[in-house]
């Protein structure tokens, strides 16, 4: 665990559907060999005291959270957390009542997804969020359709290119569906997550997040998923990974926060054998410990 | 025989989209014969397509409003009214024809944002905001027709557009009494097509699953030749192509297009297929209701005026029950209600069934009863054969 890896930061991905020439870092990427590995880099993403409320439901209760450059943060939390709204509040889905976002350091304000996902931020969403009436190219290239030309208001699509760049991104993330042209509704639940995954690293993306990628899957399809997720750290991506499965969030994640209705009470670096970091974890999640407890509490009396 | 067994899976595959086909073959066969070639005469069919055109117009857009999961049923009222206005517009106005039909498309435009501002702001549902617009277009019709009950309009261009036909190019003297233009329309409509079939599959080759059999899709190309090489033929014997026919071909082009080609179909089709994905995906769902609909009313409104035009004036009862054939066209055309499936040529495959059903059974004399208890039989038959489909997949 003490061996750092040095893994070049690779701009990559379809910049103006300019493809970058495949490197070789993928053979980098070995299991094993940058996990755990605590990344030091400045924050991509800063959270700061994030508040959101459903009618009377607080879902969210004064979170901090901070996501540093090519670094794999799991979520964790039991049922209502909250761990889902505070990451639809970074993917511009929610606005919150109270609290700042910072993206490299600069504050933002995101009103929608499509702001969200200019900055470079996209989410993996629960129920994968695909139109499964539409292809493989259609679902990648959503709300990002390559133009061929523009006809006044009527912008005529490039469906050529929009298949071949779909295909070399499944072909780069090694993800095997026989075509771009097959229809979402036709593929797997492993397939639906990887097209789910591939479309939200299409673009130039910063910063990934996934919803419990894991949950609906067969034990094959979710080490193929996690297998993934070290590719595009290797690839240079910032990941947050939200799931129930503490084994996932121990095989690929850097450092884990873990949420309690609605507060953070533990972020920690990910370490140590899977045993006690399970007992650890559990005791956070059940409420039996709290780092951030006196804090949360403070800041609550401060509020009142 | 593996060309069968392959036929077959093919087939099934794609059955909803076939089954349409052969329903149209079965029925022009099927009255051809039982009228004594009555049916398929040059006659009867310029009747057929100029019969169909209103209603066509109105599937084309009422597939792509179910598409995107909701309905419009103010559309036959709408139509009416409209109608009602261009007569008013030609006759009371002293409007010429080329300033009518943009007023009056444009008025169709603004009634269909006005049912997507309630269906998309309003957040009203589809069925009832357009259950009210039937309703005040109907009030509407009626106000505009009551001074003088049916309005004749005596203007012959825009009489033309439902009993007219296009004229053929003078001084060729090969095939004489044969209408040359729409031979040549024809002939072009077939290469266009054998060429862009021969390109898709080319495109396609590789992905074996999804492509047919070498004999299937000749079969398929020489049935469609056939079809359309046949129509043309009988439609260049008589006057040639009608101007209902020339406007039906130009929406289905631009829709067809539109709803293939473009970002904005891309997003309907999305905006159908998962509503929530379209939005996180920063598809602005709000912004599609309203051009969906914006389009159904001015589809409503070139309804109107082929209507209008065919009988060469606007009645009292004008649209009523439109909107129930343009819905029953959209679902035997393969349209779901389930949203995000369902293609314009399909729609407009859909009420030519319906409407040649129509025609056979009121040439062969048959009772109007049993005439909507047959149609309903087959709306019915349409629906569960694909419900049944799309289950087995
Ligand atoms: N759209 C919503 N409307 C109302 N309540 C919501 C909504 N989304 C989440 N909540 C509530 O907020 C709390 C946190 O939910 P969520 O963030 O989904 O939890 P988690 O993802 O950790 O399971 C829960 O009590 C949930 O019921
Ligand atoms: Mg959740």
């Amino acid at each position: 665990m003490g061996r750092s890896v040095t893994i070049p930061v690779c701009p990559l991905w379809i910049r103006g559907f300019v493809t970058a020439p495949i490197t070789p870092i993928f053979l980098t990427a070995e299991k094993g060999i940058s996990m755990n590995s605590v990344a030091v880099g400045t924050a991509v993403v800063e959270l700061r005291n994030i508040n959101k409320s459903f009618g009377a439901v607080q879902a969210l209760r004064g979170v901090d959270l901070v996501l540093r450059h090519n670094e794999v943060l799991g979520l964790v939390g039991d049922n209502a957390a909250g761990k889902s709204t505070l990451m639809k509040v970074l993917s511009g889905a929610y606005i919150p009542e109270e609290g700042d976002i910072f993206i490299e350091g600069k504050k933002t304000h995101f009103a929608s997804p499509m702001d969200a996902r200019r900055q470079g931020i996209e989410m993996v969403y629960q129920d994968f969020a695909l139109a499964n009436n539409l292809d493989v190219a259609a679902n990648v290239f959503l709300g990002r359709e390559a133009v061929r030309t523009q006809l006044g208001p009527i912008a005529v699509m490039d469906n050529r290119r929009m298949e071949v760049e779909a295909q070399k991104l499944l072909n780069r993330l090694k993800i095997d569906i026989s075509s771009v042209r097959l229809k979402v509704e036709r593929l797997s639940g492993g397939q639906r997550q990887a097209v789910a995954i591939a479309r939200a690293t299409a673009f130039d993306a910063k910063v990934i997040i996934m919803d419990e990628p894991t949950a609906a899957l067969s034990v094959a399809a979710i080490g193929k998923v996690l297998d993934l997720v070290r590719e595009l750290k290797a690839l240079g991506s910032s990941i947050i990974i939200i799931s129930h499965r503490l084994e996932d969030i121990y095989r690929v994640s850097d450092r884990m926060i873990v949420l309690r209705h609605g507060l953070k009470v533990s972020d920690t670096p990910v370490e140590g054998d899977i045993h006690e970091f399970r007992e650890r974890v559990v005791a956070y999640i059940v409420g039996a410990r709290d780092d951030f407890g006196g804090r949360a509490a403070a800041d609550k009396r401060q509020e009142a | 025989m593996s060309f069968i067994d392959h036929g077959k899976k093919q087939l099934r595959g794609n059955i909803r989209e076939y089954g349409m086909y052969i329903a149209l073959f079965v029925i022009v066969v099927g009255f051809s014969i039982a009228t004594d070639g009555v049916f398929i005469s040059s006659r009867n069919i310029v009747n057929l397509v100029n019969q169909t055109g209103y209603i066509a117009v109105l599937a084309v857009g009422m597939t792509l409003v179910i598409v995107i999961r909701h309905i419009d049923l103010s559309v036959g009222y709408l139509s009416g009214f409209l109608g009602a206005v261009a007569a008013i517009a030609m006759v009371s106005w002293d409007l010429p024809v080329s300033a009518t039909i943009p007023l009056v498309l444009g008025l169709g435009i603004l009634a269909g944002l006005l049912s997507g501002f309630l269906v998309a702001k309003m957040e009203i549902p589809a069925f009832v905001a357009t259950l009210a617009g039937w309703l005040g277009y109907r009030g509407a019709l009626q106000l505009s027709t009551r001074g003088t009950g049916t309005i004749i309009i005596p203007d012959d261009a825009f009489n033309a557009i439902g009993n007219g036909f296009v004229p053929d190019i003078p001084g060729i003297g090969i095939l004489p009494g044969v209408h040359h233009l729409t031979l040549i329309l024809g002939f072009l409509g077939i290469v266009l097509f054998l060429v862009s079939e021969i390109n898709a599959r080319r495109k396609l080759q590789g992905y074996e699953s999804e492509i047919l059999p070498m004999e299937m899709f000749i079969l398929k190309l020489v049935f469609v030749t056939a079809l359309v090489g046949g129509i043309t033929w009988i439609l260049a014997g008589y006057q040639g192509l009608s101007w209902t026919a020339v406007v039906v071909l130009i929406v289905i082009i631009v829709y067809q297009f539109i709803t293939t080609k473009t970002v904005l179909g891309r997003h309907i089709y999305a905006v159908g297929g998962n509503p929530e994905a379209a939005e996180l995906s920063g598809i602005s769902v709000k912004r599609l209701t309203y051009a969906v609909f914006g389009s159904m009313g001015m589809l409503s409104a070139l309804s109107g005026i082929l209507f209008a035009s065919r009988l060469r004036s606007a009645t009292t009862t004008a649209g009523q029950l439109f909107e129930l054939d343009a819905i029953a066209a959209a679902f035997v055309g393969g349209v779901s209600a389930a949203g995000g499936v369902g293609k314009v040529v399909g729609s407009l495959i859909g009420a030519f069934v319906m409407s040649s059903l129509s025609s056979g059974m009121n040439l062969m004399g048959m009772d109007i009863s049993y005439q909507y208890i047959v149609r309903a039989t087959v709306l019915a038959a349409a629906v569960i054969f694909d419900v049944a489909t799309r289950k087995r997949e």
